[in-house]
């Protein structure tokens, strides 16, 4: 019983640490999935394209960064671009802007290409007889996407993107070793305070657990609202 | 050229990859004509019709449509593919409408039909398919005949001047074959131009003036229904009707 004594203890004692944590890792995570989903159906589009070079940048792109850890991207864009001289400015008045921006652009890169990919097989999981029958009738290639593929699409995209929503506010724990005040940067700075490493750890994973949960109950509740609209 | 030839095709070769689909192949359809595409799977009877309508781009050979070669890049082939109305084997009703609207989305989205007009023409077709009541259904709804004969509605909804049919009752339980079938003969009747791809030889030989036998991407035999189901010539037509009769 005395775990949870202890860890009751440490969240009544330091509860403005974790506070400040879940709000810059919501923060972090808010303009990730933001940025993430406008690039990554951008990179979608690219990816589904008839110009060839587009597709092959889309497709480069895509896989690079699905096949190297979000870690190295990160440390790669604070600490490794700097040294070229690419560096992002300074904003007196947001505290940390530097780090900010360097880890919502590395999740956003990150997310993009996972996001492009749910959208992209969203689409082509839509029979191409639906496509066929558009054409057929005289309908434009973008008219057919618009009025009968995408419809249909999202309907495959949305719990797709949904986990991949997830996931981002999971990862972005991630940035806490650039220097981020995230949730799990400050839980390791209250660890550091009261040795109860059990207990900060416990209350760090409760919280990211609510968060999660939320967001992924919220998002179940869109779903059924979109099928109720079809049926 | 006769002047009532509607569809003239030359020298149509298509090729998937080093396969040749369809070798050369040259014919001609006229205007209010009814014509049956009969063959074995894989001879290039589906290819050809989509090669008619350009959802399958041709190698080489020219497909002149009303006198105006639709191959060419610098037509317009949707303006075409209105004036060609489609029917495919799986229907392919848009599954996220509803009947009245997988019906009038294109007469009002192209041709810009008042939405009043589109659903009245809608509702009147509909009545000729006996399927007025199903108009505010789902294509998930309905059976598969039904959806067929809504999906032929949804292309004589744009008034073309040819329907191709692309084995319309193929994917069709057998006691739903016949309503398709009687709304393809009553629309024969009334002259529409058909194109047919079909399995059904007794539709071939009763509704339609004229068959093709398509097989190994050449047309094996052209000839009135009658003549070709009655005297067929080449030796693999005979095989081919022997077992399919």
């Amino acid at each position: 019983m005395t775990f949870f004594t202890n860890a009751w203890q440490t969240l009544e004692k330091y509860y403005p640490f974790f506070l400040e944590g879940v709000e810059n890792t919501l923060i972090i995570a808010f303009f990730s999935v933001f940025f993430g989903t406008l690039l990554g159906i951008l990179m979608a589009m690219a990816r589904l394209s008839n110009i060839k070079p587009f597709k092959w940048l889309a497709t480069a792109y895509i896989e690079f960064f699905r096949g190297t850890p979000l870690m190295v991207q990160l440390m790669f864009i604070f600490y490794g671009l700097p040294m070229i001289g690419v560096t992002f400015p300074d904003v007196p008045f947001i505290e940390n802007f530097q780090r900010f921006a360097a880890g919502i652009v590395a999740m956003s890169l990150n997310s993009c290409a996972y996001v492009a990919e749910v959208i992209r097989s969203g689409i082509q999981a839509v029979d191409s007889g639906q496509m066929e029958a558009a054409r057929s009738l005289g309908f434009k290639k973008s008219q057919s996407m618009m009025m009968v593929v995408l419809p249909q699409a999202i309907r495959n995209i949305l719990p797709a993107l949904g986990n991949e929503f997830v996931t981002v506010i999971k990862e972005s724990s991630i940035v806490s070793v650039i220097g981020i005040a995230d949730l799990m940067y400050r839980t390791n700075g209250v660890k550091a305070k009261n040795y109860k490493t059990l207990e900060c750890l416990f209350i760090a994973a409760m919280i990211y657990f609510v968060m999660t949960f939320v967001s992924s109950r919220l998002i179940a509740l869109m779903e059924r609202r979109l099928r109720r609209g079809r049926k | 050229m006769a002047a009532n030839e509607m569809i003239q095709v030359s020298n149509l070769t298509k090729k998937f990859g080093k396969l040749t689909v369809l070798d050369n192949i040259s014919t001609a359809f006229r205007a209010g004509e009814v014509v049956s595409i009969i063959g074995p799977s894989g001879g290039g009877k589906s290819t050809f019709l989509r090669c008619l309508n350009l959802l399958e781009v041709p190698t080489s050979g020219q497909i002149l449509f009303d006198g105006i070669n639709i191959c060419d890049k610098k037509t317009d082939i949707n303006l075409h593919r209105q004036k060609m109305g489609m029917v495919f084997q799986q229907f392919n009703l848009f599954e996220n409408m509803n009947v009245l609207r997988n019906l009038t989305a294109a007469p009002i989205k192209i041709k810009k039909t008042p939405r009043e007009e589109a659903e009245q023409n809608a509702f009147r077709l509909l009545d000729r398919v006996g399927l007025r009541d199903k108009a505010a259904s789902y294509p998930s709804q309905l059976s598969g005949g039904q959806k067929q004969r809504i999906a032929i509605v949804r292309a004589l909804m744009m008034e073309p001047e040819v329907m191709l049919f692309d084995e319309p009752t193929s994917a069709l339980d057998p006691e739903m074959i016949g309503e398709v079938l009687d709304v393809m003969k009553a629309l024969a009747e009334s002259g529409m131009t058909m194109i047919v791809v079909t399995h059904e030889m007794r539709f071939a030989r009763e509704v339609s003036a004229r068959t093709l036998f398509l097989e190994g991407g050449h047309i094996e035999e052209d000839k009135p229904s009658h003549q070709l189901f009655e005297n067929p010539e080449s030796p693999r037509l005979i095989s081919f009707l022997k077992k399919v009769l």
